[in-house]
């Protein structure tokens, strides 16, 4: 078997050669409801992160459902998940699987046999804790729902992402965990993130634009993403779209990463040309069946 | 003429762009749609709920001004971050102090009268008849609120007709 218990030492033992601990930020990816893309999202923005230089470790607290592992591709290597650490069958350390490519991105797996009741919110909360002192973030995978897995994967975070699409069910369970996130004193700040943006169903005035998403739920935004039919291709291969240079959802969770470690990017132009050419143009390719 | 031709051609010519911004579109339906539904999420407030305030506030409101009860309306509207009951009513005529005095005057009667009755049946150890008795005065005065709520256009003319509803 395959295994990565031993973390590299570059990773866990800078703050030895510093002589000072680190304290990494806790950020929860949630949305409330399922299939929206917070495991996609969380995979990409800790990989984009890993990439330029920060060190980074998911946590994935979706028990009896876990998938952060595949779309990292590293279903093959867990040896040890959280449910362990917790009943102290290893260390935590001995449970972070070390990614492929790059020695700065670790996942700590869910546990695949397991329910929701078997991590406390007490011992997640010690777990950040801990992983804050080595790391610069900490990404938590949460899992659907508005229960006590919710309660959990918030109970060690300040930060939150709240993940929707410009869908109504999406967005309308976003509200509810923003309300949720609202009444947590923990969590200082709370960002948007929306996901499966489709710039011609917009123009054609047939979805909700980015800009209704924002006015209805009134939260700050931190990320566009375009839908992307890249997303299966990459998630068949365990590969985070964020490695694709050429994709524009990857460049689009890049900058997000961006924006997470303060830097101020201009968000990416998804619509097309609004003149009247453009409409012209867009007329005669929807005759011909060819409009893109 | 000539004029008129150009700009009928020109409207002809926006109008066909413009097609689909004037019919109400998935976009917007889902908007107003999502936006009914948060604000019922965010406070609990049933439509039921919503009739009712929009009913109470009628009976306080009308104390003080006469109005159109059909065309008040009681919303609530998102102002940025914060969220807001919108009442919007239309005044058909300001009371006079008079009617207003008389008004209040009554409401205090009637109020005491329900603390009287609820003192006698303090100090009345047959508890069966004095619960039987707040009961019905219970009943009679939200039939009299009713009442109220239908004559208060204008009060001296529908006294009559108030009568011979309670008549029927």
């Amino acid at each position: 078997m395959q295994t990565c218990i031993k973390p590299e030492p570059s990773v866990l033992d800078e703050k030895d050669k510093k002589g000072e601990t680190m304290s990494g930020r806790v950020i929860v990816i949630t949305s409330g409801k399922g299939g929206v893309g917070k495991t996609t999202t969380n995979a990409n923005i800790g990989t984009a992160l890993a990439k330029a230089g920060k060190k980074v470790v998911m946590i994935d607290t979706d028990l009896g459902l876990r998938n952060l592992d595949l779309l990292l591709g590293l279903e093959n290597r867990i040896v040890y998940t959280i449910v362990d650490v917790v009943e102290e069958r290893c260390k935590l350390k001995q449970a972070l699987v070390k990614d492929k490519k790059n020695p700065n991105l670790c996942l700590l797996a869910a546990a695949q046999t397991r329910d929701k009741t078997a991590v406390t919110e007490e011992q997640l909360k010690n777990i950040c804790e801990e992983l804050k002192k080595d790391f610069d973030f900490i990404l938590v995978d949460c899992p659907a729902g508005i229960e006590q897995g919710f309660q959990n994967a918030v109970a060690g975070a300040s930060e939150a992402i709240v993940v929707t699409t410009p869908e109504m069910s999406a967005v309308r369970d976003a509200d509810r965990i923003i309300g949720l996130l609202e009444a947590k004193e923990e969590i200082k700040s709370y960002k948007l993130l929306i996901n499966r943006v489709r710039p011609n169903l917009i123009k054609s005035n047939d979805m909700m634009s980015v800009e209704d998403v924002v006015e209805i739920l009134s939260a700050p935004l931190i990320g566009i993403i375009p839908e992307d039919t890249g997303i299966i291709t990459s998630t068949n291969k365990g590969e985070p779209i964020v490695n694709d240079e050429k994709s524009l959802a990857g460049k689009a969770y890049k900058n997000v990463a961006k924006r997470i470690m303060g830097e101020d990017v201009p968000f990416l132009n998804l619509e097309e040309d609004t003149g009247v050419m453009a409409k012209v143009k867009k007329f005669f390719s929807g005759l011909i069946g060819k409009e893109k | 003429m000539n004029d008129n031709i150009f700009t009928n051609l020109y409207n002809k010519v926006l109008g066909f762009f413009r097609q689909t911004d004037k019919e109400e579109n998935a976009k917007d339906i889902a908007c107003n749609r999502l936006r009914v539904v948060l604000m019922q999420d965010r406070t609990n407030l049933t439509p039921e709920l919503m009739e009712r305030m929009r009913k109470e506030l009628i009976e306080l409101l009308s104390k003080y001004v006469e109005m159109d009860k059909e065309a008040l309306e009681l919303n609530l509207e998102q102002d940025g971050d914060q969220m807001a009951l919108m009442l919007s009513i239309p005044v058909l005529r300001a009371r006079n102090e008079e009617e207003i005095e008389a008004e209040l005057a009554a409401e205090d009667a009637e109020k005491e009268e329900v603390l009287e009755a609820a003192e006698d049946s303090d100090d009345e150890p047959d508890e069966n008849q004095t619960e039987a008795e707040t009961e019905n005065e219970d009943t009679d005065e939200s039939e009299d609120n009713k009442a109220v709520d239908i004559k208060v256009p204008d009060k001296e003319e529908t006294s009559s007709q108030e009568e011979e509803k309670t008549k029927k």
